[in-house]
């Protein structure tokens, strides 16, 4: 399944610039509306494999629930997940009123591309919580609103892969050499960057990698990417700021 | 309760063996019960550096597959006879292991020991997964060399997300960092990654560090753990390392080259 965010222009220039771009995602199939009931299975299945699904975005689908909205605990569903560090990010299929009913939880509904459509969403209810929803302008792909940006306090070791999906990502410890790191938006590293920093999705080029120790193993930004090879220029060990102009990386020292 | 610690690395020949060997012994010699479980089926060694290995007569996985019982498998170490032996089978492979056999005998053993030692497999398949599946403890062995670090790290993600701890979102496991074959003039040299770097990277509380010693192949071969010879470096930094696991402050010894260091101390250290 994937997502296919709308593809918009923008008025101006420079300011930012919006792409289409295409997402797998796991739709996790809700057969029962209960998060007493969901949760422990989930956790029961994605334990054999929790390296692989940490910080897994999933679409939950709604298509199988013969229920009605008030009868769907979305706020314990999404607790439940996050606790089992499966991040859910939207809906798809659905009765309208149950995704609208998500929706007041922060969960849009999600089009999938190839599959059925579902009619355009409804404009955001007012009483959606602090998170500004942005409703003229076009919401960012893919999910359609901000995002809280992902902290982690732990180091990412050799092996361990974090992906904030549709925001930003923060580690105040080091990813070290074998680690990887992707973030949608920007990445900042408030410790050694050693391993593999890929920001800005797909898509976003004006993403930025921040690194108090630079010293990747790979850098990409929206698709252009440098192996450390190619990094000659690059102050290495430093604190560095990366961004793409046009097509090239700049790595700039900060502070 | 027992606590059970795994001696883990991912990368093979760091020393797990013989950091298991000699810590269950030093943790015996203190009156801890302790028993040390091989897990490396296949390639059994653990019992050949305990130098029991003359009397082995059932394994784990006679235990596990029900041939045999756990007491008959165990064998009681006649130097120290607060310490057991659980060894490997030389002739199955870590396929004969089961998570419910494992858990079988480590709920047994729980009742009559203070400390379950798992000597772990190199590798991250089953073997290794299964000896570090029931941690409360971790002991991470490493070589001062970039490639043994990063499997250590490796190794201490899997321990965060496949731990029965980290499973039952309990505490997670307790880690410590080993250094082996430490051998400081090597470091100086730029030959071998430095200490600070190796805890930097790994970022886990420095346990001890094990000079690189010729007493260590002797005592291996003589199936005596090194932990015995009182005498060696080698032997002496375990001692550290296992009061240090016992709660007890420490220097750390033998991470500076001998007298140079000193003197490098006394005259101008600075210039260094």
């Amino acid at each position: 399944m994937s997502a296919a965010p709308r593809p918009e222009t923008s008025p101006r220039l420079e300011p930012f610039r919006l792409r289409g771009a295409n997402f797998n995602l796991l739709v996790l199939r809700l057969l029962d509306p209960r998060p007493e009931a969901v949760v422990p299975a989930i956790g029961d299945q994605f334990r054999r494999a929790p390296g692989f699904l940490r910080f897994a975005p999933v679409v939950l689908g709604l298509g199988d629930l013969e229920v009605p909205a008030s009868a769907v605990d979305f706020q314990g569903l999404i607790e439940g997940l996050r606790g089992l560090e499966i991040v859910p990010i939207g809906t798809t299929g659905g009765t309208p009123e149950l995704r609208n009913a998500a929706m007041a939880f922060g969960l849009p509904p999600i089009r999938s591309a190839g599959g059925k459509e579902i009619e355009e969403p409804a404009p955001a209810p007012a009483a959606v919580s602090a998170e500004p929803v942005a409703a003229p302008p076009p919401p960012p792909p893919p999910a359609g609103m901000a995002r809280p940006t992902m902290i982690v306090e732990q180091p990412v070791r050799a092996g361990q892969r974090v992906w904030a999906q549709g925001g930003d990502l923060i580690v105040t410890s080091t990813v070290n050499a074998g680690g990887e790191v992707i973030a949608d938006g920007n990445i900042h590293v408030y410790g050694a960057l050693r391993g593999r920093a890929i920001a800005g999705g797909g898509a976003n080029a004006d993403a930025r990698i921040f690194a108090l120790n630079f010293d990747p193993e790979l850098i990409s930004i929206a698709g252009y990417y440098a192996v450390r090879e190619g990094l000659t220029g690059a102050p290495i060990g430093k604190a560095v700021q990366v961004r793409l102009t046009g097509e090239r990386m700049r790595f700039d020292p900060l502070g | 309760m027992a606590q059970v610690v795994v001696v883990t690395s991912g990368k093979g020949g760091v020393g797990k063996t013989t950091s298991s060997a000699a810590f269950a012994t030093g943790l015996a010699q203190r009156g801890k019960k302790t028993v040390v479980i091989d897990f490396d089926v296949g390639l059994r060694n653990l019992d050949l550096i305990m130098g029991v290995e003359r009397r082995v007569v059932f394994d784990i996985v006679n235990v596990i597959s029900g041939e045999a019982r756990l007491n008959q498998a165990l064998i009681r170490d006649k130097r120290v006879d607060t310490l057991s032996i659980l060894p490997a089978s030389q002739t199955r492979d870590k396929d004969a292991l089961t998570r419910e056999g494992v858990q079988k005998i480590i709920d047994e053993l729980s009742k009559d020991f203070d400390y379950i030692l798992c000597d772990s497999p190199a590798g991250i398949e089953k073997g290794a997964l299964l000896a570090l599946y029931f941690a409360d403890q971790a002991i991470v062995v490493t070589n001062p060399e970039v490639s043994s670090v990063r499997d250590s790290d490796r190794i201490l993600g899997v321990l965060q997300s496949r731990s029965k701890r980290s499973e039952e979102k309990r505490d997670p496991v307790k880690e410590h960092l080993l250094v082996t074959r430490f051998d400081p003039a090597r470091v100086e040299r730029g030959e071998m990654l430095k200490l600070e770097d190796i805890r930097e990277i790994l970022s886990i509380p420095l346990l001890g560090v094990i000079p690189e010693s010729e007493s260590v192949l002797r005592a291996s071969n003589t199936g005596t753990p090194v932990i015995m010879d009182g005498e060696s470096n080698a032997g002496q930094a375990y001692a550290d390392a296992v009061a240090r696991f016992l709660g007890e402050e420490k220097p750390h010894r033998f991470i500076e080259t001998e007298k140079k260091g000193l003197l490098k101390r006394l005259f101008g250290g600075r210039a260094a």
